[in-house]
């Protein structure tokens, strides 16, 4: 079997992307980066440290996301807030996920493959 | 001493640009903080969490590529086509177009066989070196200037090639044209340049120098001809075998009647003794000529006549042919 050896590339492959729209949904309410990496990974999702981190400096500085220092507490943080811009693109992001999850249920079926 | 964190800290904000440094700095220390403060509270040492959280960071090195959004590679999948296709074109036709002409410069200077072995060995790594080098480091220089989707040369089926009977491809033209130009430079060049001695006999000039010259041009003027009338016919195929025969038998003529090379030519006594080295290489150049002028004939007359018939030319590699 070369399942084992292919299976966590295509994996990989499929799983690019959501990150994105996971940390746009999460960050309606604004959080910061070790909050984020949190919540991400109890909802489900592997992200790694590495990759969110530089992905929201990425995010921020396509206007998806906006930031703010809160030095209020004693360690100061930097708080991510999804702007219209990335409200808008989270929908849209949101519509083909729902599309693509409905197109491979529906090739399921009709391929009369078992289920 | 400086602790754990202020080194990953430091190494990967050293690869960041500057006008983000600061604010980085910032950010990355209170979320590396954060992890181990997770750590701590789940029981860890704070040593151990400190490796563990960093450990699990990575690379700093690559975290500053992703910071700074650089990509780690040096040609991207964008670029890489066209760089493969120019690194092969010009390792497999320029290379050894340019290492040919320099050992023939060699010989026709009278330079020792070791040193023309020396030439075309040192001549192939440098100039090979050379060519992948620049190549390389001008694509990862488009690559990284942003450019690299404006440059990219669009692919459209315009540039399949044409396996037509009746195409004649551009780069046997080409080659067709630069080979006569380049014998007519060597041939004059021979006489005025290289050596204070010509090596070929100066008594012929009075005639088959400058005929060979006419002939080598009309040879030019032949590829131009049939690059514009597109097609093999017997018409091409009885022009192509005159031509060919014009210089072939001539110069095997020359060559076998002791009146190629000149007289007053000595330097052929470096390699082996001058009667032989005259004989081996007139041996040499006359089975080279025959045989080529042969081949260079029945391909031209085979293909002119498949044309005509309406048969398939093989693609050479393909396994298919087409008509």
């Amino acid at each position: 079997m070369t399942m084992d050896a292919t299976l966590p590339g295509h994996l990989q492959e499929l799983r690019r992307g959501t990150v994105v729209v996971a940390s746009l949904m999460v960050l309606r309410e604004p959080g910061y980066g070790y909050s984020l990496l949190e919540t991400l990974s109890a909802a489900g999702f592997e992200v790694e440290a590495n990759t969110l981190y530089p992905l929201l400096r990425r995010l921020e500085a396509q206007g998806l996301l906006t930031s703010e220092w809160n030095t209020d507490e004693a360690r100061p943080r930097k708080f991510y807030r999804t702007t219209e811009a990335g409200d808008a693109v989270t929908d849209v992001l949101v519509t083909e996920w729902a599309r693509l999850d409905k197109a491979i249920t529906d090739l399921d079926t009709t391929t009369g493959s078992r289920k | 001493m400086t602790s754990l964190v202020d080194r990953y800290v430091f190494t990967a904000l050293r690869r960041v640009p500057e006008q983000q440094r600061a604010d980085i700095d910032r950010e990355l220390r209170g979320s590396i903080e954060d992890a181990v403060d997770a750590r701590v509270d789940a029981g860890q040492e704070r040593d151990a969490a400190v490796t563990a959280t960093l450990t699990e960071l990575g690379d700093p090195d690559r975290l500053a590529d992703g910071y700074a959004g650089r990509q780690g590679y040096l040609i991207g999948p964008e670029l890489y086509a066209p760089w493969r296709r120019l690194t092969r074109m010009l390792l497999t036709v320029v290379l050894p177009i340019v290492v040919v002409v320099l050992v023939v410069l060699d010989v026709v200077d009278g330079k020792s066989i070791g040193d023309v072995i020396g030439t075309a060995v040192t001549t192939t790594l440098n100039v090979g070196v050379n060519m992948v080098f620049w190549t390389t480091l001008i694509f990862a220089v488009v690559e990284r200037s942003g450019d690299a989707k404006r440059l990219k040369a669009k692919w459209s089926v315009d540039d399949l090639p044409k396996y037509q009977p009746n195409r004649v491809p551009i780069a046997q033209v080409a080659a067709g044209l630069v080979w006569p130009v380049l014998l007519i430079a060597a041939l004059i060049l021979q006489q005025f340049s290289f050596s204070d001695v010509p090596v070929l006999d100066p008594a012929n000039w009075s005639f088959w120098w400058p005929y060979f010259i006419v002939v080598l041009a009309l040879q030019a003027g032949y590829q131009v001809w049939l690059w514009r009338l597109g097609t093999w016919n017997r018409t091409v195929a009885v022009v192509n075998a005159v031509l060919q025969l014009a210089w072939a038998v001539p110069l095997i003529w020359l060559l076998n009647t002791d009146r190629f090379f000149n007289p007053e030519f000595h330097s052929f006594a470096q390699v082996g003794t001058e009667s032989d080295v005259k004989h081996w290489l007139t041996v040499l150049i006359t089975v080279i000529v025959v045989v080529g002028t042969a081949k260079d004939i029945y391909d031209t007359a085979k293909r002119g006549e498949r044309t005509r018939r309406g048969l398939p030319t093989e693609v050479a590699g393909s396994g298919g042919g087409y008509t």
